[in-house]
């Protein structure tokens, strides 16, 4: 057998029982330009989002447990309630969220120092609190109540202050997603050490890729969307009204084409990160590297013409057919991640690690989100069910089914990273269970009241459907129960969890090449990538595996033959 | 062996980008500025858009504001906004050859440039304004739908002039302090920014007053 070197470079010390000095809490609340000081300060921000958004969603079934009015005082205080739990959510949650694993996680695995602009990172970061706190405060005035879509004239005519607070908040949040996105995007062209080429990037890298390019390329039309939007409602221009020679559907169009683009910026990180976790857990190579990294590509770039699907009944008849068939297309592309992450465990030795498990979960949820979405996407199907909800159960088995599964799957995974010690796997598997059967309990049901014809968006409903909406409604309550076992995991494991060590998951992505958690400038140096990051289940890689493992603990890189 | 230190754990967090070297930094920034003027042209496309369906819908309403306004002072001022391009190119090369007070005076005369347009598109602005065009929408008005439509796009281009004036100002500053005697990629960004601030003028120039 040829001899090993150990390409590391080299770095810090660590030995598996040593703990390594962490940031202060303290560094976390103050600005920082240290992309894991930042990634961090997204991951919590955003975490306590969710807690609000997941508040008002408690808030939502509680009043859906029975068919008349009863939590809210009326119809508008229910609209503004789902609508601020869409748009918390969204832009809030989910958005940011994927920045702080972006943030943290890439430039370690690509084995750069920092970001591009360290500087612009920290001040994209410190947009989204003000931003946020525009948008909440909206619902303390007159609340916005149009739905996270905010479709005219809903928004125009029909709403107080609030909506314009929330399209200044939404205008915020966009600025800061671009400049943060300009940063991926430069990161990953640019600030990879020579030996990291394209073909060597972790997958999570090319889907944060992916992403930042949707993100640049397509949240200028919300910004441009809000512009209008705002001038109609302060500036007394008609744009989005058609009494004054303005356009009703001009919204709808340039919304869309932000916001399926922006589908994607909510799951492809999640996608990248199913198949990190998956090979990494199941100790093989990703099935078909190169097809996975230009699926991204792909998805980037078939989604820019997808948009007019949400759009089939308001839409002129004859450019249905077309938008159904280019829907239809976009399935191809994630088809082949399906069939990769599938490949990639399959004969694996797959360890039931809580990371492992909410990969999985994704695997199985986000196969029901897809094939709904291919059945939304028939149109004969889409009037049918148009506006019920179906379509309610349809995105949140992509968004939560998908990104937030992915979201706990990374966080398991990459704690150990950020802080240096454990998160406890028996807690863990007791959050899977609860958090995946109360989502399946909740989600999937209404899947048949959806085809029933419930319609979404409203507080009232025909008394046939209570059953129906009280098992949704106790069912959500699990999962939302469920949320709290993961928050104490975190806080338990930060102070009492064991010593992680280096790379306690034996991977061979560069981030786990250095100390948990890294020193500030993340590698001493340069570190040089193992010359496949999935490549699993290899005598070389083993022994390369067993020697960084070696090089820690001795605080110096083995030598080896070459 | 390379061992961390309790001084290096404990470095400020921007001290560690010594590795970084200066056309490596140069070539991500150029980047980076890249990308955002690829997002600036999606905001403009939009309301240029808007502005080209009224003129294929309605040409009528067009035509006669065409007439009413005339072409006169809107050419003088492409002109000084086409000149104020060329102040910026001359500013750059200056500092190339390391002259720094021929790029202080070009760059000035950028910025006049902008300021200059500023003000005419303010005349502009006024004269339309007594016509009876304006952005909100009025329903005794025949100009309802031209106004909006018009003053979106050219007042966005307007306030990223102001914008370019502004950075134009800041550049001065430090090039004062001799911030780009050794690297003059600080112009260089404000160059193309202000490049296509230039460009989208042209178009919408050519778009709103000639065609």
């Amino acid at each position: 057998m040829a001899t090993i070197a150990v390409p590391v470079g080299a770095q810090a010390e660590q030995n598996e029982q040593e703990a390594v000095r962490r940031p202060a809490l303290s560094e976390y609340l103050r600005w920082s330009v240290d992309h894991k000081i930042i990634g961090v300060q997204y991951g919590i921000s955003s975490f306590l989002f969710f807690l609000v958004g997941g508040a008002m969603a408690m808030g939502i079934r509680w009043e859906l447990l029975t068919p008349a009015l009863d939590l809210m005082v009326s119809g508008s205080a229910y609209n503004s309630l789902f609508t601020m739990h869409g748009t918390v959510m969204i832009f809030l949650f989910i958005i940011p969220m994927w920045a702080a694993f972006g943030n943290f996680v890439v430039p370690l695995q690509l084995g750069a120092k920092d970001m591009a602009f360290p500087w612009l990172n920290a001040f994209a970061f410190w947009l989204i609190p003000p931003a946020a706190i525009v948008i909440l405060m909206g619902y303390f005035v007159t609340p916005a109540e149009a739905g996270w879509t905010s479709y005219p004239p809903l928004s125009t005519l029909f709403s107080g202050d609030g909506q314009t607070l929330w399209a200044l908040g939404a205008h915020l949040l966009g600025i800061s997603s671009i400049m943060g996105s300009i940063n991926f995007i430069v990161t990953i062209l640019n600030m990879r050490p020579e030996s990291m080429t394209l073909w060597r990037m972790p997958l999570l890298c090319w889907a944060v890729l992916a992403t930042s390019i949707i993100a640049v390329m397509a949240t200028p039309f919300l910004a441009g969307a809000l512009t209008l939007l705002l001038l109609d409602r302060v500036a007394g221009t008609t744009f989005f009204d058609a009494a004054g020679g303005g356009d009703v559907l001009l919204w709808q169009n340039i919304f869309w084409f932000y916001s399926h683009p922006a589908v994607y910026i909510m799951v492809l990180p999640g996608m990248g990160v199913l198949s990190e976790v998956l090979s990494i857990h199941s100790r093989k190579p990703v099935f078909g590297y190169r097809m996975v990294g230009l699926s991204s590509m792909g998805i980037a770039f078939v989604g820019f013409t997808v948009w007019a699907h949400h759009m089939f009944t308001s839409l002129q008849p004859e450019l249905r057919i077309p938008f159904m068939i280019t829907t239809m297309i976009i399935a191809v592309p994630t088809g082949i991640k399906m069939f990769s992450w599938l490949g990639t465990i399959w004969g694996g030795k797959i360890r039931f690690t809580s990371a492992m498990l909410f990969a999985l979960g994704f695997l199985s949820m986000f196969v029901i989100g897809g094939i709904t979405g291919v059945m939304l996407a028939a149109l004969p199907f889409d009037i049918h069910v148009h506006d019920t909800y179906f379509v309610v159960s349809h995105f949140h088995f992509v968004l939560f089914g998908g990104s937030v599964f992915a979201i706990y799957a990374a966080l398991y995974h990459w704690f150990p990273k950020v802080t240096g010690r454990m998160m406890n796997e028996q807690l863990g598997r007791i959050h899977f269970v609860f958090t995946y059967f109360g989502f399946l309990f909740t989600f999937f049901p209404m899947h048949i009241v959806g085809m029933l014809g419930m319609p979404r968006r409203v507080a009232v409903y025909d008394p046939s459907f209570t059953q129906w909406n009280q098992l949704i409604g106790l069912s959500a309550f699990v999962l939302g129960f469920s949320t709290f076992i993961v928050i104490y995991n975190v806080i338990r494991s930060y102070y009492r969890g064991p010593i992680a060590g280096a790379n306690p998951w034996r991977a061979l992505t560069l981030e786990w090449a250095t100390t948990s958690p890294p020193p500030v400038t993340n590698f001493i140096d340069d570190p040089i990538p193992y010359e496949d990051p999935y490549g699993y289940g290899t005598e070389a890689a083993t022994a390369y595996l067993d020697a960084v493992d070696e090089s820690f603990r001795n605080g110096r890189p083995a030598s080896g033959g070459h | 062996m390379a061992q961390l230190t309790a001084d290096q754990l404990a470095a400020p967090v921007h001290d560690d980008h010594g590795h970084m070297s200066v056309e490596d930094s140069n070539n991500n920034l150029k980047l980076g500025v890249w990308l955002y003027l690829a997002s600036e042209i999606v905001i403009f496309s939009i309301m240029i858009v808007g502005y080209v369906l009224l003129r294929i819908n309605e040409p009528a309403v067009v035509a006669q504001a065409h007439e009413k306004l005339g072409v006169g002072l809107v050419t003088a001022n492409t002109f000084v906004l086409l000149a104020s391009s060329f102040f910026m190119v001359m500013g750059l090369r200056a500092m190339q050859q390391g002259n720094r007070s021929g790029m202080l005076r070009w760059i000035g005369l950028t910025a006049l440039g902008g300021i200059v347009f500023l003000g005419g598109q303010y005349i502009e602005y006024s004269e339309l304004s007594h016509l009876g065009i304006v952005l909100g929408y009025d329903l005794e008005s025949q100009w309802s739908t031209l106004g909006m439509r018009f003053y979106a796009p050219t007042a966005f281009h307007g306030a990223h002039v102001l914008v370019g004036v502004l950075w134009a100002l800041e550049v001065m500053r430090r090039g004062a302090k001799g911030r780009y005697d050794h690297n003059p990629i600080g112009i260089e960004m404000f160059g193309l920014y202000w490049h296509f601030v230039d460009v989208v003028w042209i178009m919408l120039f050519t778009l709103i007053y000639l065609v």
